[in-house]
């Protein structure tokens, strides 16, 4: 398995995904450019330019028309997937963290940084009005005082958002007019790097696991564990698989050498919490991993610029747990 | 014997003087020597260690002051000893109630001074300076007093003093006269020659030139009878301390071959006459029943035990080693506040505190001794593990040598303690093998020490000039030492048999740099690294010189080597040996063989070695090469029987590699001492197959707990070998019947995992498809469930891509 290597970027990569479809991945990092490529084969597709500052986040609707992203430069700006076309430009008081379109499509959310004497505010804004966007009004706008958010991601059906904090603690905030929604998860600590499929849902603490909740109930389900952070992960949508990337925090990684900081994505199953697999490639710690819809492939953005395409071989596939 | 005097004597007379005395707490034994100026008596103290081992007090004593003493001139120049200056951090607590006057304080001092035997203030010279000032310090009352002039100082009549006089002047009260002060200084001589008057003044003469070393001779008494002399005389010192110092060393003095003199102290007669004759039955002291503290050596399935200290030394434990998984045994936290030691038998586990070392054992691990030692930081067993070496830094005082002690395991006690030079390496103490001498090395001297006495072996240091470093042969009580070129005199090797100090072989060697022993563990063989610096050559050249023990003569053969030397190593039970030599990369191990015949051959080399250690199993024939921390931890698996490297391997940073004491399994580590991440401890077979990772965090130290020697004899250990085929059987019976049921009980396990979460799984997907239509709702109607859902609108388009296929194994599939 050779995997593609997507240079695209000259900063650190923060965050990538597939549309979902999975023909497409969408790659942001610490510079403003916004990279789409085709997945099948890594040719470079296009750029979303105008952007100014690091890029937290992105995320495209389910047909894949829209591209949401999110920047440190206080804006998060909404984009024609096709033409690249700057749709529209939600200002905000501080940097952009994490943004997403609901299930439908039709809502998007981000959230902002506690900087500069801001706080912490998730905004809701409904496309189908098209004057919250002129106004730059969102219909809910919620304060978050204690944490700031450092990872977010729909409930199912995009009734709520499940946002980890960097506190350590995980919340749901219902998406309809009423506010704040139960239950809250108090426990875990630092960035909390979210990715949903069906009921489950995952998150880290800094005691060098994964951890996985329910997404509705926020029940915790398994742990996985290694020596190194975690800073993303990723279920196969068709094995009992998950996996993590993370590796030796990045700024320890100049005083240490690549083999001591394990910039290794690795597989676990799901199930067993036992580890089965390792993929090494990347020269920083893996900043977000991504599974392609089909299983067939995954991809890994690191803290060395690089997005890596793997597609997995058959052995990926025959392996099976003694069970 | 006559340079010693300045030395000894001080500390000897201050005890004599004062034997039920407590020494004044408050004093610390750094002050003292900066207050003693260099007085007369000093330089000479310098040149003079040698001589007078005869007890740890006066055989350090010496070493500290030489060390303090050019703090000690400057401050003599400073201000002159006439005038007491002292230090404040002299002046004991409480004295600030009558501040001294310092200026006046020469004269009382000496008043003060001559109220003792006069004869003492020449004899502790060298202390003058210091009890003047002191003695200043506490006169200053009585002059204050008589001057009218001056303001009144005086306590109102009614004043109590709150401060004792003990706390406020103990160390000029330590000095004041005793009534047995002049007894005390005479000795009893016997077994002089009985002389008429014509030859009196001749024998006068002679006794006097002999116990005139001592010093001063104030009075004599030749006791006569019918015109001839008794045949023992009495002579009066001018100070006790010389008439201690001429009994320890003029006793068994021989004039001549009839007469040998004994010399006693006149009080000591006094002392012996009044002795009880009764004798007390010592009480029994209670029998501690502390459990078979061999447990462990009883355990079925033969298993070995280890201590691990984890999470930056908070928590220690000990487990049983296991292939399957380490199973704990205790686990305590702050059982130790630096790290643990086991014993050479590993009966007893020692743990170290700020208060001093406990040792732990029997089956809960309970405790077993304590030794109190203030501030403890190294400590060495017997090997016999009947004493226990303690080493503290802070202990130490002049009088009462602290810095190290040895201690009776069994019973507690404190046998002897000892001065400490900051010079030495630890072990200072080195243990023959049985643990019936011990022996340390000083400036040109050899001490060897014999238990359970703990003194000096024959009463006497060997004196060697240059010695540079010593070895107890592991298998027999032989030392060898060896002594750099001196000039035109030759490095030498020697090896001197024990206790009669006869050598055995002495090998002369030429243009050495150095010398290292390295005895094989049984004592076989001695090879003595030494590198060389030939003539007419540059750079180093390395000797191996082979001493064969066994044979007669001792028998030596030298391999040589032009290379850098990284490491040596004797294989332990055999005849083998290896050697790390080479530069970084180029590095090489060379396998040797000490053959019958004292033919030492050539049995393989390796090049490109990433190796910077060597380690042998306990039982031989097979070793590990590590290159440990700065070489990345890499490992090689040789068995030396037929040279063959079983595996090369890896364990990234590792900063340890520990044999269990069968042989069985090596245990490699990265310490958190060393390293702070990835701390671990990976179990290997000896063949170099990795068995367990054990992640702890902030891992520290791993120890197997040592086995005894075997109880079986040669042939029971043969016979066993014999019949090998018959017991692996039952073994590898064993083996797979533990393994079996292990991978079942881990299917097992998995098992239920599945089950429950394939439940789990069912539930969300109950509750997902229940959602089905609001979801079609929010997209429109559009199915987007399966990824190839609603094909029908899906229009088609081919793209040909150029692809090369390349398959790599994904990574560690365990």
């Amino acid at each position: 398995m050779k995997p593609i290597l997507l240079q695209g970027h000259e900063r650190s990569i923060t965050q990538i995904k597939y549309n979902r479809e999975g023909d497409l991945l969408f790659t942001v990092a610490k510079d403003p450019i916004v990279n789409v490529w085709y997945s099948v084969n890594g040719e470079r597709l296009g750029t979303y330019m105008g952007h100014t500052g690091a890029v937290w986040c992105v995320d495209a609707d389910w047909d894949t028309k829209h591209v949401l992203t999110g920047s440190a430069d206080n804006s998060c700006r909404l984009w024609d997937c096709e033409t690249g076309k700057q749709l529209a430009l939600l200002k905000t008081n501080s940097a952009v963290r994490t943004c997403g379109f609901d299930f439908g499509g039709n809502i998007i959310m981000f959230s902002t940084d506690k900087q500069m004497g801001y706080q912490c505010f998730v905004s809701f804004f409904d496309l189908r009005d098209p004057s919250q966007i002129d106004n730059n009004e969102p219909y809910m706008k919620i304060p978050c005082n204690d944490s700031k958010i450092t990872s977010a991601v729909w409930g199912p059906l995009g009734e709520c958002i499940i946002a980890g904090h960097e506190s350590g603690e995980l919340n749901q905030y219902s998406a309809k007019r009423s506010g704040r929604a139960a239950p809250s998860l108090p426990l875990h600590s630092s960035p909390c790097p979210t990715s949903p499929r069906k009921a489950l849902f995952t998150d880290f603490p800094p005691a060098f696991s994964l951890q996985l909740f329910d997404s509705t109930t926020l029940e915790h389900q398994k742990t996985f564990r290694t020596e190194r952070p975690v800073n993303s992960a990723a279920l196969s949508p068709n094995y009992d698989h998950v996996v993590l990337g993370g590796g030796q925090e990045a700024m320890d990684v100049t005083t240490t050498s690549t083999r001591i900081g394990k910039f290794e994505a690795r597989f676990f199953h799901l199930a067993f919490e036992e580890e089965f697999g390792r993929v090494k490639g990347h020269f920083g710690p893996i900043n977000s991993v991504a599974f392609h819809p089909d299983g067939k492939s995954y991809s890994s953005g690191g803290e060395d610029g690089y997005v890596r395409i793997h597609y997995f071989d058959p052995q990926y596939f025959e392996f099976e747990f003694e069970a | 014997m006559q340079d010693a005097e300045n030395v000894a004597v001080p500390e000897a007379a201050e005890e004599r003087a004062e034997p039920g005395q407590q020494q004044p707490a408050a004093e610390p034994p750094p002050a003292e020597g900066l207050l003693r100026p260099a007085g007369p008596g000093a330089p000479e103290a310098a040149g003079t260690k040698a001589s007078s081992e005869e007890v740890g007090v006066a055989e350090a004593g010496p070493e500290l002051e030489v060390r303090t003493e050019p703090a000690a001139e400057a401050e003599a120049a400073s201000g002159p000893s006439e005038s007491p200056s002292p230090p404040a951090s002299e002046e004991p607590p409480g004295s600030h109630a009558e501040p001294p006057a310092p200026t006046q304080g020469e004269a009382p001092g000496e008043q003060a001074r001559d109220e003792r035997s006069d004869s003492r203030a020449q004899a502790a010279s060298e202390d003058a300076g210091g009890n003047e000032g002191r003695a200043a310090e506490a006169e200053p009352r009585a002059l204050e007093n008589g001057d009218a002039d001056e303001p009144s100082f005086s306590d109102p009549e009614d004043f109590v003093d709150d401060v004792s006089e003990e706390e406020l002047l103990g160390d000029v009260l330590k000095d004041r006269p005793q009534e047995a002060d002049g007894i005390d200084s005479v000795i009893v001589v016997d077994n002089v020659p009985q002389v008429g008057p014509d030859r009196l003044e001749k024998l006068k003469n002679v006794i006097h030139k002999i116990f005139s070393k001592f010093g001063k001779i104030t009075n004599d008494f030749y006791p006569e009878e019918d015109g001839k002399t008794k045949g023992y005389i009495f002579l009066e010192y001018a100070s006790p301390a010389h008439a201690v110092d001429a009994v320890k060393n003029a006793d068994g003095y021989k004039l001549d071959k009839q007469h040998t003199f004994r010399v006693n102290l006149f009080t000591d007669f006094d002392k012996y006459m009044t002795i009880s004759d009764e004798w007390d039955i010592p009480e029994k002291q209670p029998f501690k029943d502390l459990g078979n503290l061999r447990y462990w050596l009883e355990e079925a399935e033969c298993r070995d035990q280890y201590s691990v200290i984890f999470e930056s030394g908070d928590r220690t434990s000990i487990f049983w080693n296991d292939v399957k998984d380490p199973v704990s045994i205790e686990e305590r936290a702050r059982w130790t506040e630096t790290y643990v030691r086991w014993s050479p038998k590993g009966t007893y586990l020692a743990t170290f505190h700020q208060r001093g070392i406990a040792l732990w054992g029997g089956e809960k691990f309970k405790q077993i001794q304590r030794f109190s030692h203030q501030g403890v930081q190294l400590i060495d067993f017997s090997p016999c593990e009947r004493y226990l070496v303690t080493f503290s830094p802070l202990m130490d005082t002049q009088d009462d040598p602290q810095a190290i002690i040895i201690w009776d395991i069994l019973t507690g006690h404190k046998k002897r303690g000892f001065h400490c030079e900051s010079s030495a390496h630890w072990p200072i103490f080195k243990w023959s093998h049985d643990g019936k001498f011990f022996a340390r090395m000083t400036l040109d001297t050899l001490s060897i020490y014999e238990t359970p006495s703990m003194g000096l072996l024959d009463k006497k240091s060997l004196k060697i000039s240059g010695i540079k470093d010593f070895s107890w042969s592991p298998g027999g009580n032989i030392i060898a030492f060896w002594v750099p070129e001196d000039k035109d005199i030759p490095a030498r090797v020697t090896l001197m048999q024990l206790p009669t100090r006869q050598e055995i072989r002495v090998r002369n060697l030429f243009n050495v740099v150095d010398c290292k022993l390295h005895w094989q563990k049984n004592g076989d063989y001695l090879c003595v690294k030494v590198d060389r610096t030939p003539k007419g050559t540059q750079g180093v050249v390395t000797n191996f010189e082979i001493f064969r023990m066994r044979e007669k003569q001792v028998p030596v053969d030298v391999v040589e080597m032009k290379e850098t030397i990284i490491a040596f190593a004797w294989e332990p039970n055999g005849s083998k040996f290896a050697v790390l030599h080479g530069e970084a990369p180029r590095i090489s191990v060379s396998f040797y063989h000490v053959k019958n015949n004292g033919k030492i051959e050539l049995i393989k080399m390796f090049d490109k070695q990433q190796a910077n250690t060597i380690f042998w199993s306990p039982q031989g024939q097979f070793v590990v090469l590590a290159g440990l921390r700065s070489m990345n931890g890499a490992l090689a698996f040789v068995d030396t029987s037929d040279c063959t490297v079983m595996n090369i391997a890896e364990h990234y940073m590792a900063s340890d590699v520990e044999w269990d004491p069968t042989g069985r399994y090596v245990v490699t580590s990265v310490s958190w001492w060393s390293h702070k991440v990835d701390n671990a401890y990976w179990l290997w077979t000896f063949q170099g197959r990795l068995l367990q990772k054990n992640n702890k965090d902030r891992f520290c130290q791993l120890l197997w707990r040592p086995r005894p020697p075997t109880l079986l004899s040669q042939e029971q250990i043969k016979q066993i070998k014999k019949d090998l085929k018959k017991y692996s059987k039952i073994f590898e019976q064993k083996d797979r019947l533990s393994q079996s049921k292990a991978s079942k009980e881990l299917v097992e396990r998995r098992r239920t995992m599945m089950e429950d979460f394939r439940k789990y799984r069912k539930m969300a997907q109950e509750l997902y498809m229940e959602q089905k239509n609001e979801r079609l709702e929010l997209r429109g109607g559009v199915d987007t469930d399966e990824l190839d859902s609603n094909v029908d609108d899906w229009e088609e388009e081919t793209i040909e891509f150029f692809v090369t296929e390349e398959i790599i194994p994904l990574g560690n599939q365990e």
